[in-house]
């Protein structure tokens, strides 16, 4: 279970996340919602350890990301995939997948790079796997992406904003991929502005506002016009990201 | 070859420890970058091969050549370096980052592989410099590439062939320097030029 009490964080005078409490339970796919600024992208970076907790605590499995000894393991259990793909730009698709399985979970290379295969097979890239991230489309890096965030067995996956710099029909592609992940009970959880895809596949939704969660509801009940929906602020939000 | 090898070693780690999250480390790596970087090179040496053995350290003229060399062209190395790990991408670092792989794991199967294929030609003028300022060794009595022509000038009275053929060798090795780096640029950013 991830579990997130009282998070705080600030950078400088702005305070980004204040008091965040939430709780993501294996199986679960939790989708964070929220505008531009509200918080979501920095609690996923509390979540992997990329963002030093000013108050409160992120446990892991129990492993607190805020100590150096149990953020490794923490880290074994949770993978991230990001927003701009981060992929390692001198190393060819199988490479960027097989390369921290190799030096973290110790998985002879060979292997390693059969089961980068098999991946990439499984999201459409199987002739591309010896291609240079700067020799593939913004969809097919995200693939690559996500494929290395798998190669490491997580628990958890942590997903941020991953279709914003894709147009929609390499968005689709990605989409179909978390769709297939969450059918198959790959626990996540990610930010997004993809309201529809959010409402189709998350078991719950997180609404942030200005730093603080406002809602926290079972996905049906979020969109429900007595549940989430008779929020002003939610509506408005999704009024205007369907007019969008 | 030595000196070249001494000064990429101490360069990669100089660098290394400026870009370090230690403040004491990196203020340390560039007291010495600030320091053989902005000292004559000839004061550098003399102060080794003659300096040094009147508080007991003597050393030959070989050795003091490649250590002189060393030190003197790891300040510059490591400055390229440091701009080329300067330049990469903190998104890359984040993701090597949390998928658990260590600290010396992500400087030397990301860090320097990216940060050499911008620094790679730079380092190429740096070494460069350093062949053409090996011939300043023969000062200290040490007989390289010009030691060894003025040695056999002077024994042949035939200054101009001598110096002719000096000029060739120093035109040719270090074309041979530009024709690797050129090489090795190539192969680190291949997937630019197959992209293309």
């Amino acid at each position: 279970m991830i579990s997130v009490r009282g998070v705080r964080k600030a950078f400088g005078s702005a305070t980004v996340l204040d008091g965040i409490d939430l709780d993501v339970h294996s199986g679960e796919v939790v989708s964070i919602l929220g505008s531009s600024g509200s918080g979501k992208s920095t609690l996923i970076r509390c979540m992997n350890g990329l963002e030093k907790l000013d108050g409160g605590r992120i446990t892991i499995d129990d492993f607190d990301v805020s100590r150096p000894k149990e953020l490794s393991e923490a880290r074994k259990r949770s993978a991230t995939v990001f927003q701009l793909f981060n992929l390692y730009p001198h190393m060819t698709a199988v490479q960027n997948i097989a390369l921290a399985p190799v030096e973290v979970l110790k998985i002879p290379r060979k292997q390693a790079e059969a089961d980068a295969r098999t991946l990439l097979d499984s999201v459409g890239l199987s002739a591309r796997a010896d291609a240079f991230p700067a020799q593939l489309s913004g969809g097919q890096r995200q693939r690559v992406g996500i494929c290395r965030a798998l190669a490491m067995k997580p628990r958890y996956l942590l997903l941020d904003e991953i279709t914003s710099a894709l147009d929609p029909e390499m968005t689709s592609d990605v989409l179909a991929i978390l769709a297939k992940l969450a059918h198959d009970g790959t626990t996540m959880v990610f930010v997004t502005h993809e309201i529809e895809f959010a409402r189709t596949i998350s078991s719950r939704i997180v609404f942030l506002d200005k730093g603080q969660l406002v809602v926290d509801l079972p996905t049906a009940e979020f969109f429900a016009a007595d549940g989430g929906m008779a929020k002003p602020r939610i509506a408005q939000f999704l009024s205007k990201m369907r007019k969008d | 070859m030595l000196a070249l090898a001494g000064s990429l070693c101490i360069g990669t780690v100089v660098a290394a420890l400026v870009t370090s999250a230690s403040p004491l480390l990196s203020r340390i790596a560039y007291v010495y970058v600030d320091l053989f970087r902005n000292i004559p090179f000839i004061v550098q040496l003399f102060f080794f091969f003659y300096g040094l053995p009147e508080i007991g350290i003597y050393i030959d003229a070989f050795t003091t050549g490649v250590i002189a060399l060393s030190i003197a062209g790891g300040a510059f190395t490591s400055d390229v370096i440091r701009s080329g790990i300067l330049s990469i991408d903190p998104g890359i670092l984040e993701a090597a980052e949390v998928s658990g792989l260590s600290k010396p794991t992500i400087f030397r199967k990301i860090v320097m592989p990216i940060a050499l294929r911008t620094s790679v030609r730079p380092l190429g003028s740096v070494f460069i410099n350093l062949i053409l300022t090996s011939s300043i060794l023969s000062t200290i009595t040490l007989n390289e590439l010009t030691g060894s022509a003025k040695i056999v000038a002077s024994d042949t009275f035939r200054p101009f062939e001598i110096y002719a053929v000096l000029l060739v060798a120093y035109a040719c090795l270090t074309y041979l320097v530009s024709l690797a780096i050129g090489a090795l640029h190539r192969y680190l950013n291949r997937d630019q030029t197959e992209a293309a």
